[in-house]
């Protein structure tokens, strides 16, 4: 009975975060939820699971609940590594965002310093207006 | 620049290229195309030969892959209100020669990709066996997925326009881009022509190109991005 409430409330937890995933990995929400409601069903029906297990050739009910474990942890791996390639799409984002922005703060400040180059020989330069010295 | 383009920007992805990036850019400048070279993060002094080539340069923080920078160069240039754009390799092995006639095929009406292939002419030089069949595994897979009756894939010279530019969103940082592209071009029913370009290898392109493990992770990369939005 301990073995059957703990099992419970761990494919409880698989079930929700099933639901979570299902927003941005489909797949793998529709997956992990088909996986912990068979395994709420067989941890409370065992003798189904026991008549399960024997016709794929597997030896005994509780073998198949763990079988089952085994997939659903398989499935939050592919879903962890799906979120860290989310993670990817999002640093690209801010990456390139980084790097045009500073493409253009870069090409802004060489206009003007493309202005002043002008200088007549043999002649001190001019200073540069005020306001551009304050930029600075 | 005859017809209806008045501002094309060619598009250079570049990482760990200094010693042929340079030159790449001053071709391409000395045919009078706007260059943004995108150094992806490179630990050598790619950007600063490329800016001192003519280049604009965008510099990613980190390194990211060349789908990403090649999106980067792609959205800087149409910032800049380019009207057509053409992806050009860091590597040396594209001749600037071969843009006026991807930039002609864009002009025509209801045109908006001008894809190069190498296998059109024939002519393209030094390709290795192994490359071929790769190329051939590559482009088979590419009909099957997206349907597109091309004669090259993952070649990195083509022409879109400002309109075909927008219609893509790479989000294959990595070498499945290439790919991608043309999944896109197949799902926004705009189109394309192909244009014959030669391809020059050489012992630096060639060291720098795909292997066959690479076939392994751009398929895997395909794979995963069908399962997430």
């Amino acid at each position: 009975m301990i073995a059957q409430l703990l099992l419970t409330a761990l494919l409880t937890f698989v079930l929700v975060y099933a639901w979570s995933a299902h927003r941005t990995v489909p797949i793998i929400g529709l997956l992990a939820s088909g996986a912990a409601l068979a395994g709420l069903y067989f941890v409370w029906v065992q003798e189904h699971a026991t008549a399960l297990a024997a016709l794929v050739g597997i030896g005994r009910g509780s073998d198949l609940i763990v079988y089952i474990w085994v997939v659903i942890s398989l499935l939050i791996m592919l879903n962890l590594h799906l979120k860290l390639r989310l993670q990817l799409d999002m640093i690209t984002r801010l990456a390139r965002a980084v790097a045009i922005d500073r493409a253009k703060e870069s090409q802004r400040e060489a206009v003007p310093r493309r202005k002043r180059r002008p200088v007549v020989l043999g002649r001190k330069a001019e200073a540069p207006p005020i306001d551009s010295q304050a930029k600075k | 620049m005859t017809g209806r383009i008045r501002n094309p920007w060619v598009v250079v992805a570049a990482y760990n290229e200094a010693p042929v990036v340079g030159s790449v850019v001053s071709g391409i400048r000395r045919a009078g195309y706007a260059v943004v070279v995108v150094d992806d993060g490179s630990g050598d002094r790619t950007g600063d030969v490329a800016s001192l080539a003519g280049a604009v340069v965008v510099r990613h923080p980190i390194n990211l892959g060349q789908g990403a920078a090649l999106q980067t160069g792609i959205d800087y240039a149409l910032e800049q209100r380019a009207d057509a754009l053409v992806t050009f390799d860091a590597d040396g092995q594209h001749s600037p020669a071969a843009i006026p006639a991807l930039l002609a095929a864009i002009e025509q009406p209801g045109i908006d990709f001008a894809l190069g292939s190498r296998f059109l002419t024939g002519a393209t030089a030094n390709l290795p066996m192994s490359r071929r069949l790769l190329l051939s595994a590559a482009l088979w897979f590419t009909r099957a997925n997206t349907g597109l009756p091309v004669t090259d894939t993952h070649n990195g010279l083509r022409a879109m326009t400002a309109r075909g530019a927008r219609a893509i969103s790479l989000r294959q940082n990595r070498m499945a881009h290439a790919s991608e592209i043309l999944h896109q071009i197949a799902q926004s029913r705009l189109r394309f022509v192909e244009v014959p370009v030669n391809i020059e290898y050489s012992a630096y392109s060639l060291g720098k190109g795909q292997r066959i493990t690479d076939a392994l992770t751009i398929l895997i990369d395909l794979f995963a991005r069908r399962l997430y939005r």
